[in-house]
């Protein structure tokens, strides 16, 4: 994208204005379209293609990057810093991967070098517990298991799961991230992190092991 | 098959993507084998407990002014166009790459030895220099063969002879350092008188009767 629109676009939000009814209208189509074709627009010059790509994968990244993070703020910062890295390159995006796979690995990059620099300065910021947690039939059998030996709050659970999580390596961290939390498959996981099948089994290997050391008094 | 090995089919024989022979394999060492089936609870309440984070969300209004601060962080990474800054960017990502950490080692190994390549050039040049203006001194500088010629003959003189540094520095050249602070120390007589060739640039010079008449010249 040229920076005069890029210029634009953004004048257009920093003014406060709103986008003309039909502009709304074509977004609306936008949305019905793959994520190739939002690819192409954005790459002729068409800014609000990209905008849906945006909208469309901003959640699921966010997800993955405050697992890893345990931090909102930093995770929203992160996630907005892997949008528009993707948007800056997207002209070298020759689509030998998935948008998603392409923009996920990014997220996951940048979070990795984040969480490195960070090291030893962790701080939480957590987002809440849904209530919905409260009828989850594993949160019920993992109280009724845990409760007898010790008494534990949700509150409680909850913070020592993310010290736990904080304290393995940033890849560990990635590959459990993905796999138990996000239920991503060993093969997606390779391709978002670039290595073997082998490598992640091996990684989320040890990383479990070190997690059930960690998480001993609730398993 | 070792308890090892099974233990790292676990994830996989739970998420049933083992083929038949393997998974009965895996079955049948679990039921002989009670540590292995400790681990393999222990491994599964930890899941449970991992997946309990897909719980923590953010408020629904939290991506409500995602986009809107999206095209700001474009529009300011548009006006910050400074050439060394992408630069800078694109090596940053490189490096924050995952598999080209070990590009990182090199890098500070190359960088090391053309530190010290460089400390080594300007050591050997800074000799030349040295070696320059001495030579320059000693052949042509008229001012140090006056100087020279104002000191006293070898035979005369004791042990040692102790000029006052501002009788000399009146004719040396301005760039000259004396390496005895306050004195010019010269050698006793009779290990010169045995020599054939001058050892110091100040044998070299004739001594005449003028030699003498130096005033300062403490003995």
């Amino acid at each position: 994208m040229k920076l005069t629109e890029t210029l634009k676009l953004g004048g257009r939000m920093l003014r406060g204005t709103n986008p003309p009814a039909p502009a709304i209208e074509r977004e609306v189509d936008l949305q019905h379209e793959e994520d190739e074709a939002l690819v192409r627009r954005t790459q002729n010059g068409d800014s609000t293609a990209f905008d849906v790509l945006v909208g469309r994968y901003k959640e699921r990244l966010y997800a993955t990057v405050y697992h890893m993070t345990s931090n909102h703020e930093d995770a929203n910062d992160l996630v907005q810093d892997t949008f528009i890295k993707a948007y800056k390159s997207l002209n070298s995006f020759r689509g030998q991967s998935s948008f998603y796979t392409w923009v996920y690995r990014i997220a996951v990059n940048r979070t990795i070098n984040f969480i490195k620099r960070r090291k030893n300065r962790n701080s939480y910021s957590l987002d809440d517990l849904d209530s919905s947690i409260q009828n989850d039939p594993d949160l019920v059998e993992l109280m009724s298991h845990v409760t007898p030996r010790r008494e534990v709050g949700l509150t409680e659970l909850h913070e020592k799961l993310n010290e736990a999580l904080q304290k393995l390596s940033e890849t560990h961290r990635a590959v459990v991230t993905m796999h138990d939390i996000q239920g991503m498959t060993h093969a997606d996981i390779a391709k978002a992190m670039k290595c073997s099948e082998g490598t992640v089994r091996s990684r989320l290997f040890y990383a479990r092991q070190q997690l059930q050391s960690l998480l001993s008094d609730y398993l | 098959m070792d308890c090892k090995k099974v233990q790292q089919l676990f994830d996989d024989l739970s998420h049933e993507r083992l083929a038949p022979d393997v998974a009965t394999q895996v079955r049948r060492h679990l039921a002989d084998c009670t540590d292995c089936r400790v681990v393999e609870q222990r491994s599964a309440r930890l899941q449970r407990l991992l997946a309990l984070k897909r719980y923590e969300r953010p408020t629904p209004e939290y991506f409500d002014n995602f986009l809107s601060e999206f095209h700001s962080r474009v529009l300011a990474e548009a006006q910050r166009t400074g050439w060394w800054e992408q630069v800078l960017e694109r090596i940053d990502d490189l490096l924050a790459i995952g598999s080209v950490r070990t590009w990182r080692y090199s890098l500070a190994g190359a960088m090391g030895v053309a530190v010290v390549m460089s400390l080594m050039w300007m050591s050997v040049r800074q000799t030349d220099d040295f070696a320059g203006t001495t030579g320059h001194t000693a052949s042509a500088d008229p001012s140090l063969v006056m100087a020279d010629s104002l000191l006293p003959p070898p035979r005369s003189t004791p042990a040692t002879i102790a000029a006052p540094l501002s009788d000399f520095a009146r004719v040396a050249p301005a760039d000259y350092q004396p390496t005895t602070a306050g004195s010019v120390v010269l050698d006793s007589t009779p290990a010169h008188a045995d020599s054939s060739a001058p050892r110091y640039m100040l044998d070299r010079i004739p001594v005449t009767s003028a030699s003498y008449d130096v005033p300062n010249v403490q003995f």
